[in-house]
């Protein structure tokens, strides 16, 4: 019951917040204008979805994490949580409503300028090129995904344990930027599957980035 | 109950009794071989009349002792003041209560479960007010009440009929529906009452509620605290302005640095202060008494406020009442015609500042 109805309240904060409204309008507009500016040294050979499925896996995970780290640490330092503590509800209750509260608030924002991304394509290209783009893109997109959930659960690890939004941020930029590793992972280690590799790791890496943050935020004193 | 034992060693039944959800470690009578054993069942709820139970409690937070050996109980239906200066432990004392804060050592019982062990079974019974109230920035007013009425465990249909209700004592109807981020301190201070209100609280604990409130709505919620003890509602509530304490605790408590310096009922505290320091004295008519006054035992000195009315300082290991009693025989022989006598009946104030001197000389 409390799991639910915090989460629903997370979801509602942050769909309604400043950042993903931002979000919901730069993933397109810095695609649009990527792809604008590359077309004219390729000639369109790139196509859009192409270039807002590069931009979502790219700064998707990144914004996921940094928006965690700096609400959990603001809402920490301000003392929100000191009366969702005192009423009879899970601690874990909370960071799991945050987590899940913006990791599907990100997935949609992707979801939403890859699918503007795919309209363009199918209105400025012909159906051919997105017949052998589209099958690559969702590869890519179902990645990203789990690009979004590892950084997430990194994301609200950061979030509890760090002091201040300053040191949070800079650790979360510092090492957020490995995370863009894991898709290369398949090729050294020449793995076939490697969308599965990638999915698999990052549900592990996920789960126990969360467990991590659950212990210690379950051990936090207020 | 009653459980019947026979020990691993030796096989001697013995019988041990305790409650449901104990756990006892019992010593043969026979061999002195020590065993462990656990009473079936849920722990009751605390049958007796004590909802707060403090046991030699102590918080460190590395070198700094902030609650130094603290022993307490809170009745059911009491407003129990907690009064000290900045920095005396008031707010880690409310935060071990309320399980944000785990103690270093000592027991803690909150209706009789234990702290922090069975927290989310006590935390049914406790409204809490932080000394800084935060609510998340984006919800409004209403949408974050809703949502503590929810978490509290309120049925869904009773939640807005009470939070209109409490908004309206309060005054802040009209910031129903506008966001927390827009409110002003004082309107904030006023919600995190409310919320703590919301579920009608066995234990209401209260840490500073009355700072940043203007005076209309300092009395309102005084008000509020003294129906809610005449209904049963206990109140724990920490405060460095004396007269709101003096005005609604029914117990007072002091503490300074850590440490629980006194306890006990306004009138309790003035006596032993009153009892130990000075005894007014009003004439009918002014009389030269210093001199035969000066000369009973126990008198330290006598000053002479006005023509008729004069303050005896009295030794503190001295009986008032024995020195009073001395006092008129000797203004009756002497022929002075006394219109009052009595012990100085001090202001919390000044009460305070006593103890918390007596608490650092000792």
């Amino acid at each position: 019951m409390s799991l639910q109805l915090i989460f629903y309240d997370e979801l509602k904060g942050f769909y309604k917040s400043k950042v993903m409204i931002a979000l919901w309008i730069i993933f397109p507009a810095i695609a649009l204008l990527i792809h604008y500016i590359s077309s004219l040294y390729t000639d369109g050979a790139i196509s859009v979805s192409s270039t807002v499925s590069l931009i979502v896996s790219t700064i998707g995970g990144l914004v996921a994490s940094i928006m965690l780290t700096v609400s959990i640490i603001h809402e920490k330092d301000a003392r929100v949580y000191d009366l969702f503590l005192i009423r009879p509800i899970k601690r874990w209750h909370i960071l799991i409503s945050k987590f899940f509260a913006v990791f599907i608030c990100v997935t949609v924002a992707g979801l939403l300028a890859l699918s503007l991304g795919i309209l363009s394509d199918y209105l400025l290209q012909n159906e051919l090129i997105l017949d052998i783009v589209l099958p690559g893109i969702i590869d890519s997109f179902i990645i990203t995904i789990s690009i979004i959930g590892i950084s997430c659960s990194f994301g609200v690890l950061i979030g509890v344990i760090s002091p201040s939004v300053v040191v949070g941020v800079i650790i979360i930029i510092f090492i957020g930027q490995y995370v863009e590793i894991i898709p290369l992972l398949p090729i050294i280690f020449e793995i076939e599957n490697s969308v599965g590799f990638v999915v698999l790791l990052g549900v592990m890496v996920t789960v126990i980035l969360m467990i991590l943050s659950i212990f210690a935020f379950n051990r936090k004193q207020f | 109950m009653e459980k019947q034992i026979r020990c691993t060693k030796c096989s001697k039944i013995t019988s041990v009794t305790g409650n449901p959800g104990d756990e006892i470690i019992v010593t043969c009578p026979s061999c002195g071989a020590k065993g462990k054993i656990k009473f079936e069942g849920e722990k009751e709820f605390n049958p007796s009349d004590k909802l707060v139970i403090f046991k030699n409690v102590s918080k460190k937070y590395k070198d700094v002792l902030a609650v130094n050996n603290a022993s307490f109980e809170i009745k059911k239906g009491e407003i129990f003041g907690y009064i000290g200066p900045n920095g005396a432990g008031k707010t880690t004392t409310i935060k071990m209560m309320v399980g944000l804060l785990n103690k270093t050592s000592g027991e803690l019982y909150i209706n009789g479960y234990q702290m922090p062990d069975e927290k989310e079974k006590a935390h049914k019974f406790i409204g809490y007010l932080p000394q800084q109230v935060a609510f998340q920035q984006w919800r409004t007013l209403n949408h974050a009440l809703t949502t503590f009425g929810k978490l509290s465990g309120m049925e869904k249909n009773s939640i807005q009929p009470r939070i209109d209700e409490l908004l309206t004592i309060l005054n802040l109807k009209e910031y129903k529906f506008r966001k927390v981020g827009k409110l002003s301190g004082g309107t904030i201070q006023k919600a995190g009452i409310v919320q703590a209100l919301m579920h009608n609280p066995d234990l209401l604990i209260l840490d500073e509620p009355l700072n940043g409130l203007d005076p209309e709505s300092r009395y309102q919620v005084k008000q509020i605290l003294r129906d809610l003890s005449k209904k049963g509602t206990t109140v724990f509530f920490s405060s460095h302005i004396l007269s709101d304490v003096q005005d609604v605790a029914t117990k007072i408590c002091i503490i300074d640095w850590g440490k629980i310096i006194k306890i006990g009922t306004m009138d309790q505290l003035k006596y032993e202060f009153s009892k130990q320091n000075q005894i007014e004295l009003v004439l009918a008519k002014k009389a030269d008494i210093f001199h035969e006054i000066k000369k009973i035992e126990g008198v330290e000195s006598i000053i002479e406020r006005s023509p008729q009315k004069y303050l005896i300082n009295v030794g503190k290991n001295v009986d008032a009442d024995e020195i009073t009693n001395t006092i008129i025989k000797t203004l009756m022989k002497n022929k002075c015609r006394i219109r009052s006598i009595s012990p100085t009946s001090p202001s919390l104030d000044e009460v305070y500042q006593y103890y918390l001197r007596r608490g650092v000389k000792n």
